[in-house]
Parts: C-alpha cells; structure tokens; sequence
C-alpha cells in the first residue's frame, strides 16, 4: 500500500496512453513525458504500460506499507527519503514506513513517480490512465488527495540504479520546438509562417492544462481567402492549432477532434517537452522536414532501448 | 480518396471539403473497412466529416508502406456495413436547461415552440463522435436555427447538455468547455466507460430528439 500524504499541486496515475477509440471520442491520456515514463519503468523493471503517478508541484509526500524500490523521473526535483536527500532519474530502496517528500521542483514542470511491483488499479478502456475531464481511469477518475490509499501490486525489490546525466534531457526555458507542417498551413501567409517558426518568441500563457497550451505572442495572420476554422477534424498529439485570434494553442493528449486550422505539428522528439512548458515560459518554433523529424525520433527511440538493455535491470549504470 | 501525411505517424485520408451525407458515407465505408483489416500496425482510426485520420505504429511500419497497402486493399474492398443504429434522445428544451434559448429567440426570428418543432422534425446522422468520449456531431441542422459558435466558449456546460453551431447540433457527454448554443438537456447517458463498446453511438447511427 501507498499511502499520500500530500499531493503536490496536482498528481494523477498515467501510464503509456488509451488507445483503439478514438472513433468514439477517446483520448489517448498518456503520461505526457513519454521518455521520462519509459525510463521509470526501466528503473522499476517493469513492463511498458504501468501505472505510475504524474505530478506538478512541490510538497508531494507519500509513505509506502511494504519494503519497495521507488523511482523518480521527469522534472529535476529536490526529493528526500526520510530526510536524506535523493537524486531524481533514479530507482532506491524505499523501506516499509518510510517516507518520500517532494519539496521542490527546480528545472521541469512534470516529474514522474513509481514503485516496483507496480500499483493495483482498474485498468479503463485498455488504459491505467486518468482521463480527467471524464472523470474516469486511474485512481477513481481523479487527481489523488491527501489521504488516499492505492494497493501495491506485487511489492519487491529491484537493485538501485541511475540514469547518467547525458541521458537526462535539458528542460530548462527558452524551450526550442521542431515542427513539421500541419494539414493547415496554407491557410497563413509565407511570411506569417516564417515568423511563427522562426523570430516570434512566444510566451506560454496561464491558460494550461493536460488538454492544451494557450501561448502568447505575435499573432499570426489568416490569408484572406482563408477560413478560421475548419470543419471539425481528426487531431494527433502535438497539433499547433491556430484559432481565429491568431495566436496559438499546441493540443496535448486529450482531444481526437479540433475545429481550428492545424499549422504544425510538434516533432514526436520533442513533444516530451511539452510536459514541462510552464506559464511565463518562452517557446521559439523552428520548422524542419519529415525526414529529419522521423531520424530524431528513432535516435530517440534508440536511447529508450540502449537504456532498457545497458546492464541489466540490477545493476548501476554511470 | 487522398492520402497525405499528417506527422511522424498519422496518415489523412480525405475524400471531400464539405459537409454531406455522400462524403459521410464514403468516410463511413472507409472506416469499417479500415477498422475489419484489424491491422496491429493501426494504433487507432479517427473518421470525421470529410476524412479519417490513422495513427500508426512507426516501429513496425512506415507511412509509405502503409499507405501503398490501405490503396491497394481498398480497391478490392467489399462493402460489409453495420446497420446503422437510430436513438431517440428526449431533451428538456429552454428555461435553465437551454441558457442560449432565449439568444436564439431574439436573433432568429422564431418562437421557442418554432425552435423546438424545427429541432426535433429531423432524423439526424452521427457524422463523427470526439473531441470528448462519446459526443455526437449530428447533421444536418434545419438552416433556419443556423448560428454562429459562442465568441467566447464557456468553460464548463454540464453533462447531457444539447448544442447547436452552424448546421450541427451535438450533445456534451460529459461536463465540459463548449462553444456552441445551449438549447436543452438531456439525462440520456451517451458513454460508459465501464461497458463495452463504450458510446452509444458509432458514426452513421441515427438520432431524434424528443421534446420532454
């Protein structure tokens, strides 16, 4: 049993997505840094679509009712078990009693958090994922809150073992996004897309959730034989959408269907960073092609595997 | 039928610009097609009004191949369709129900007894379902009750919620943001995640409303 003293900000089960619906309306949900959630599950051993909890915030406190290895990815946070202070991108032995406390989070926005063995929940529509706005999946359709109780599965030990810094990706603002052109781009002047992916530094506004991220800046303009929407359409995570205000919104992991005009899309590569975009932050797009965005992902991709084999799940990589 | 790239792993598969029942049915088609080669490589199928968008599985195949594959199987495809589905859905119109009811008064002309009879004397086709589980994009509207989506959308309109935009009307499965003009609401539950198949309706079912 886990048991959570204290939330953070907001903290909620993911895991690798929901999948084979999405012609009935549902959103994939998944952890939104996707690498740093692989690598959780290569610390714990476990396989590629457990659960794990997703949180923003300082103050996140938990203690655990069996001996368990716990471990931390995503953002760089100022992490202590029983006042000892831990490295995060690392799996530790997590006795019985014991307690885990989340103090800060300095660079990043989502940090990842996990226990051998796994948690016991429902799995919803093929997922352990929370879809929020529905209220269903993960722990009772909701963020977790002080007090709540969520059974270990299988409690074991695995052997300590860290993630070298070279594998840690930077998170840190300004945030770079490589984009590849969306259904929709033709609707924008060459001289409004240049901008959008090139001088305009944008800002990310205060309007953010696990649905999208509102930025502000230079508003992009609409040709004028252009519609400002569209008729509603099928979306992928990481569309940049441009709404009638010009100014825009990258869709995460929540919706299948938009109504405004797609001008880009995150490279897969980058689209973990997405995770870590917080209010205030300056975003810069730089435009590239399909072939350069499909090499990214698959050295990405090559990390992800190098990272599962090196040495075995029991011993200590450096 | 265009075939285009949408992203490292999406395909988009178009076959018209603009709202009808002849696009919609070959959307339709396309889709049950799609959906019977159950191909592992398909992570997941999103039909819409005009096209469905693939994303598939880039560690076990490319856009090329994929692309090449779905054209080829599709010339020889046979046309296997579920019937399709009609539901009746009764709505408590106006009042703090329909909070957009009395804007639709006053800027259509009509009384809410003319709205509600125009609302309810069309059988209306699922022409997709998204944006959130189970929310149905209904077509095709009666031209009169035609209005522009709100400025500004609300942040939240409660579950069972019924919205028209343009020619659509669709119903909010879920509380949630909306943009389009609320004019009643219904307790009839469109999705549950706990049961298989989950949404009520598929694209291509039928609904029609009931005045409560």
């Amino acid at each position: 049993m886990i048991k959570i003293i204290n939330p953070g900000w907001l903290s909620i089960i993911v895991n690798g997505g929901r999948y084979g619906y999405g012609a009935v309306g549902v959103p994939p949900s998944s952890a939104l840094d996707r690498y740093a959630y692989c690598i959780l599950n290569r610390l714990l051993g476990h396989d590629k679509d457990a659960p794990a909890i997703e949180v923003i915030g300082g103050n996140f406190t938990l203690t655990v009712g069996a001996d368990v290895t716990c471990a931390i990815t995503g953002a760089r946070v100022k992490a202590f078990l029983n006042n000892q202070p831990l490295s995060s991108w690392a799996a530790f032995p997590m006795m019985k009693g014991s307690i885990l406390e989340i103090q800060d989070v300095g660079e990043g926005f989502r940090y990842y958090v996990g226990f051998s063995g796994g948690m016991n929940l429902e799995r919803i529509i093929n997922s352990y994922s929370t879809n929020l706005e529905c209220g269903f999946g993960g722990f009772k359709g909701r963020p977790l809150q002080k007090g709540d109780r969520i059974d270990l599965k299988n409690p074991n030990m695995v052997k300590p073992s860290e993630i070298p810094e070279k594998h840690i990706p930077s998170m840190k603002p300004p945030h770079r996004l490589r984009i590849v052109e969306g259904p929709e781009i033709s609707y924008f002047s060459d001289d409004s897309v240049g901008a959008f992916a090139g001088e305009t530094v944008f800002t990310v506004s205060g309007r953010l959730n696990r649905t999208g991220i509102r930025l502000e800046g230079e508003p992009l303009a609409f040709k004028a034989e252009a519609d400002m929407s569209i008729i509603s359409e099928g979306i992928l995570p990481g569309t940049v959408q441009i709404p009638g205000d010009g100014v825009p919104i990258i869709m995460l992991h929540e919706r299948t269907i938009g109504g405004y005009a797609r001008i880009a899309v995150v490279a897969k590569a980058d689209q973990d960073l997405l995770a870590h975009l917080k209010p205030g932050d300056h975003v810069q797009f730089e435009r590239i092609g399909m072939e350069k965005a499909e090499s990214l992902w698959k050295s990405k991709q090559e990390t992800i595997t190098f990272l599962k084999q090196t040495g075995g799940r029991y011993e200590k990589i450096v | 039928m265009k075939l285009s790239r949408y992203s490292e792993d999406g395909i988009r598969v178009q076959f018209g610009d603009s709202i009808n029942l002849e696009i919609h049915n070959k959307v339709r088609r396309f889709y049950f097609f799609l959906k019977s080669l159950e191909l592992k490589e398909i992570i997941d199928i999103i039909p819409s009004f005009t096209s469905c968008l693939i994303r598939f599985d880039a560690e076990h195949t490319t856009f090329q191949k994929l692309s090449s594959f779905i054209l080829e199987r599709e010339q020889t495809a046979a046309a296997d369709l579920p019937e399709p589905r009609t539901c009746e859905v009764p709505v408590r119109y106006g009042g703090a129900f329909g909070p957009d009811m009395e804007f639709l008064v006053s800027s259509l002309g009509l009384s809410e007894d003319e709205i509600i009879n125009i609302h309810t004397s069309v059988i209306y086709t699922v022409f997709a379902v998204g944006f959130i589980p189970g929310f149905p994009y209904l077509g095709i509207l009666d031209w009169r009750l035609s209005v522009p989506r709100l400025e500004t959308p609300r942040v939240k309109v409660p579950e069972g919620s019924v919205g028209i935009a343009q020619l659509q009307t669709g119903i909010y499965t879920f509380n949630s943001p909306a943009g389009w003009r609320i004019i009643g609401r219904t307790e009839k539950k469109l999705f549950n995640p706990r049961e298989a198949p989950y949404s009520l309706l598929r694209i291509g079912d039928r609904i029609r409303f009931l005045r409560l």
